[in-house]
C-alpha cells in the first residue's frame, strides 16, 4: 500500500513536471561540477553557464509548484523550453561545437516528443535545432557550410528523427493505457452490473419464497372447500386439506394415484356427456372426464352443481368451478377443480320449503275455523244477529281475510324463490284481464271517494296465465286506491308498441320519494309515504306482481313524483300486436 | 233433495277438531244424515268401509291415511262405486286440485272454506245421489 501512495504521489502512473525535469536537473548539477573540477573543460562564456544554471534551478522551480496542482498541467511546457533555452547557454558557454553538453537536449526533446500529438515532434526538434544553433544564431560564428554547421544540421535531423520515434512510441503507450484503461472500465462496470443482477437475483428469490409462504398458507387455511388439481387427462396431482376433509383421503392416497373422474357419480358424467354429444366410441378416450371439462378446455370458467362420490359410498351435491390450468406459453397443462360442499344449503333450502308449507297449512287451518264459525254466525236463522253484532263481524271477517291474504303472499314469496312457481298460460286477449280487475276494484274505489278509469284503446293478444296476472292487476291497482287520497283518480291503460303490451297504473296520490323507487320491489320493503301516512300492508305486493310479471317474459318499472302521484308500467311480449 | 227418498248418509274425517264440528254443522244444515266423524285416516278407512255412506267429506291432510290415499282405496273398491267424496285441503296449488280430482273426488274445497259453499255443494250432490 505504501509503496503504491509513494508511486502516486512522485507521479509515475503521470509523471509530474517536477519527475520529468528531475534527470535534467541531475545531468546539469553534475555538468556545473564536471566544469568546475574538470581541467580539460573550456568555459568560453562564463555568464552564458551562469545563466544556464540559473535557469534550470528556475525551471525545476517551476516544475515543482506546476506538480502542486493538476489544473496548472497544461503549464508544463515552459519547463522544457526553459530547459532548452538553459541547454543552450550551458553549451554556447562551454565551447559551442565542441562542447560536451550538447546532447542534453535529448531530456526536454523527450519530455516534447512524449506529449500527444505530432506538433510536438516539431517543438521538440525545434529545441534541438536552437541549441545546435545558438553560435549561429547569436552571429558568433558565421563559417556557413563549414563541418562544424553540417554538425549541427546532422545532429539536428538526429533528434528529430528520436522527436518521431519517441512521439510515435509514445501514442503507441498512450494507445495501449487507453485499452487498458477501458479494459478496466468495462470489467468494472461488468462487475457492478454483476453486483446488481445479485442483488435483484435476491430480491426476487425473496419475493419467490414470500409468494410460495403465502401460497402455502393459503393452500393449508382452504379446508371448507375442496381444490383439486389435475393434469390434461385428469390424474390429480394436487390435493388439498378441503378435499382430505370432504371426502376422508389424504394426499398420498390421492396424488399420482387417482384420476379426478373416479370422485364423481358415473351417471351424472354420463348425462353430461350425452348433452354434449360426443360422437360415440373412438374419438373420445374418456367421455366422463371430457364432459366434466368441456367448457373449461374451451376456455371459460365452468360452474355447475355435480355430486362427489366418496369411497364409503356416500353423496356429497357440490358446486363445481373447473377452471383449465395454464402453462407460460397458454398451453393447457390441466385443470382446477374448486368445489363447494352444498349439503347444507340444500338442507336449509328443503327446511325452508317444509317451514313455509307448515306455516301455510298451520296458519290456514285455524283461519279455516275462524272464517267458517264467523259465517255460521252470520248465516244463524235462529237467532238473528242485531245490526251493532252485524258491523263486529264484519271487523273480525275482515281482518281474517287480511292474514289470509298474508299467509296466501308468504307461500307465493316462497313459491317464487325456490323455482317452483309455475304458471298455467293460455292465449288469450289481454283486454278482459284488465276490465275484471278493475271491476273487482270499482267497490273499494267507490267507498275511498276516487275515481277509476280504464283505458284500453288496442287490445293485444298474450300468453298468459290469467288468475296470476289478475292478481298482478289487482295488486297495482289497490296500491294506487290505498295511496291516492279521496277525490282522486286511478287510471288504468294499456298502450305498447309492438312487441311488447305495457299496462300502466297511474294515479293522483302521494307519490314515493325517488331515493326508495329502486327499493320498492324487494321484500318486505314499505315506502316512507305509506309508513307515514299508516297505509296498511307488509311489502310483498309488489314482489309477487313483479314476479308475476317476470314469470311472463315481462317486467316492472315505476316512475313518481311526491305528492303529484305515481305510475307503475307491466310489460309483457305479446302473441299478436293487436285485435280489431 | 227428491221427497219420499232417505236423506243420504255422510261421514266426516278431519284432524282438526274444529273443522270437523263445522263440516258436521254444514252437513246437518244441508239436511243430510251424518253417520260419523273420524279424527284420522285409518279410523275413517275403516268407517267408510264399515258404514258404506253415500258421501265422504274428507281432510287431505291427516294422520295415517291422507284424504287422497281414500279417495284412491274407495275408488278401488267396487262396493263403493257409487260413493261420492268431497275433498278438503289447505294445499291450493292447481297440482293438488288436480291430483284429487285424478284420485276421484267429485269436489275440491280449498281451505278456509265457505260453509255456505259447502252446504250448497253438498245439497247438489245429495240430489244427484238421489237420483
Amino acid at each position: 500500500m505504501r509503496l503504491a501512495r509513494l508511486y502516486t504521489r512522485l507521479g509515475f502512473g503521470n509523471p509530474s513536471p517536477l519527475l520529468k525535469q528531475l534527470p535534467t536537473a541531475i545531468l546539469f548539477v553534475i555538468a556545473i561540477v564536471v566544469v568546475m573540477i574538470a581541467p580539460g573543460v573550456q568555459v568560453s562564456n562564463q555568464l552564458a553557464v551562469s545563466s544556464s544554471a540559473i535557469a534550470i534551478v528556475v525551471a525545476t522551480a517551476l516544475a515543482a509548484v506546476l506538480s502542486r496542482k493538476e489544473s496548472w498541467r497544461y503549464l508544463s511546457l515552459i519547463v522544457p523550453t526553459i530547459d532548452v533555452l538553459a541547454v543552450a547557454a550551458l553549451r554556447y558557454g562551454s565551447g559551442e561545437a565542441i562542447s560536451m553538453f550538447g546532447s542534453f537536449v535529448i531530456l526536454p526533446l523527450i519530455w516534447f516528443a512524449a506529449e500527444a500529438g505530432r506538433r510536438f515532434i516539431v517543438f521538440g526538434t525545434l529545441g534541438a535545432v536552437v541549441v545546435s544553433f545558438t553560435q549561429f544564431l547569436l552571429g558568433k560564428s558565421v563559417v556557413v557550410y563549414g563541418p562544424e554547421f553540417m554538425r549541427a544540421i546532422f545532429s539536428c535531423i538526429v533528434f528529430g528523427i528520436a522527436a518521431v520515434v519517441i512521439n510515435e512510441l509514445s501514442r503507441q503507450g498512450r494507445l495501449q493505457v487507453e485499452k487498458v484503461k477501458r479494459f478496466a472500465e468495462q470489467s468494472r462496470l461488468m462487475l457492478a452490473e454483476s453486483r446488481e443482477h445479485a442483488a435483484e437475483l435476491a430480491r426476487s428469490d425473496a419475493k419467490v419464497r414470500a409468494t410460495e409462504q403465502l401460497f402455502r398458507g393459503l393452500w393449508e387455511a382452504i379446508t371448507e372447500q375442496s381444490v383439486i388439481g389435475t393434469d390434461v387427462t385428469g390424474l390429480i396431482d394436487a390435493w388439498n386439506p378441503g378435499a382430505a376433509k370432504m371426502f376422508g383421503l389424504t394426499r398420498k392416497a390421492m396424488v399420482s394415484k387417482r384420476h379426478v373422474d373416479d370422485l364423481h357419480l358415473k351417471t351424472e358424467l354420463m348425462d353430461r356427456a350425452r348433452e354434449l354429444e360426443y360422437p360415440a366410441g373412438a374419438t373420445v378416450l374418456n367421455p366422463g372426464f371430457s364432459a366434466l371439462v368441456e367448457t373449461a378446455r374451451l376456455g371459460a370458467a365452468d360452474v355447475r352443481e355435480w355430486t362427489y362420490l366418496r369411497d364409503d359410498g356416500a353423496h356429497i351435491p357440490v358446486e363445481l368451478s373447473v377452471t383449465a390450468r395454464l402453462d407460460g406459453m397458454g398451453e393447457t397443462i390441466g385443470y382446477l377443480f374448486v368445489a363447494y360442499d352444498m349439503t347444507k344449503a340444500r338442507e336449509v333450502a328443503r327446511l325452508k320449503d317444509e317451514f313455509v308449507g307448515l306455516i301455510s297449512h298451520e296458519l290456514r287451518t285455524p283461519l279455516s275455523s275462524i272464517l267458517g264459525y264467523l259465517e255460521l254466525l252470520r248465516d244463524d236463522d235462529e237467532v238473528p244477529l242485531s245490526d251493532g253484532q252485524l258491523r263486529y263481524l264484519d271487523v273480525a271477517e275482515r281482518n281474517a281475510h287480511r292474514l289470509l291474504r298474508l299467509v296466501g303472499d308468504l307461500l307465493f314469496t316462497a313459491q317464487v324463490e325456490s323455482g317452483k312457481f309455475h304458471l298455467d298460460e293460455r292465449t288469450q286477449p289481454l283486454g278482459p284481464i284488465l276490465a275484471a280487475s278493475v271491476e273487482s276494484a270499482r267497490p273499494a274505489a267507490a267507498a275511498a271517494g276516487i275515481s277509476l278509469h280504464l283505458d284500453v284503446v288496442d287490445d293485444m293478444v298474450i300468453k298468459a296465465d290469467a288468475v296470476r296476472l289478475g292478481q298482478a292487476c289487482d295488486n297495482l291497482i289497490s296500491n294506487a286506491i290505498k295511496f291516492t287520497p279521496s277525490g282522486g283518480a286511478v287510471t288504468v291503460g294499456l298502450t305498447g308498441p309492438s312487441p311488447t303490451a305495457v299496462i300502466t297504473v297511474s294515479d293522483t296520490g302521494m307519490g314515493i320519494a325517488a331515493d326508495e323507487l329502486d327499493k320498492l320491489f324487494s321484500r318486505f320493503f314499505r315506502a316512507t309515504t305509506a309508513t307515514r301516512n299508516a297505509v296498511p300492508g307488509v311489502g310483498l305486493g309488489l314482489v309477487i306482481t313483479r314476479a308475476i310479471a317476470r314469470a311472463h317474459g315481462g317486467d316492472m318499472g315505476v316512475t313518481s313524483e311526491e305528492g303529484v302521484g305515481t305510475v307503475f308500467s307491466m310489460t309483457l311480449p305479446i302473441v299478436e300486436p293487436a285485435i280489431a | 233433495m227428491i221427497a219420499g227418498a232417505p236423506a243420504p248418509r255422510v261421514i266426516v274425517a278431519d284432524d282438526d277438531a274444529d273443522i270437523r264440528a263445522l263440516v258436521a254443522i254444514s252437513v246437518t244444515k244441508a239436511g243430510l244424515v251424518l253417520v260419523d266423524k273420524f279424527p284420522d285416516g285409518s279410523s275413517a278407512w275403516e268407517g267408510v268401509q264399515g258404514s258404506a255412506p253415500d258421501l265422504a267429506v274428507l281432510d287431505v291432510s291427516m294422520p295415517g291415511l291422507t284424504g287422497l290415499q281414500i279417495c284412491r282405496l274407495i275408488r278401488a273398491d267396487a262396493r263403493l262405486s257409487g260413493m261420492r267424496i268431497i275433498l278438503l285441503s289447505a294445499a291450493v296449488d292447481d297440482a293438488s286440485r288436480q291430483a284429487g280430482f285424478v284420485g276421484g273426488a267429485v269436489e275440491y274445497l280449498p281451505k278456509p272454506f265457505s260453509p255456505r259453499d259447502l252446504i250448497e255443494r253438498l245439497s247438489v250432490l245429495s240430489d244427484r245421489v238421489g237420483a
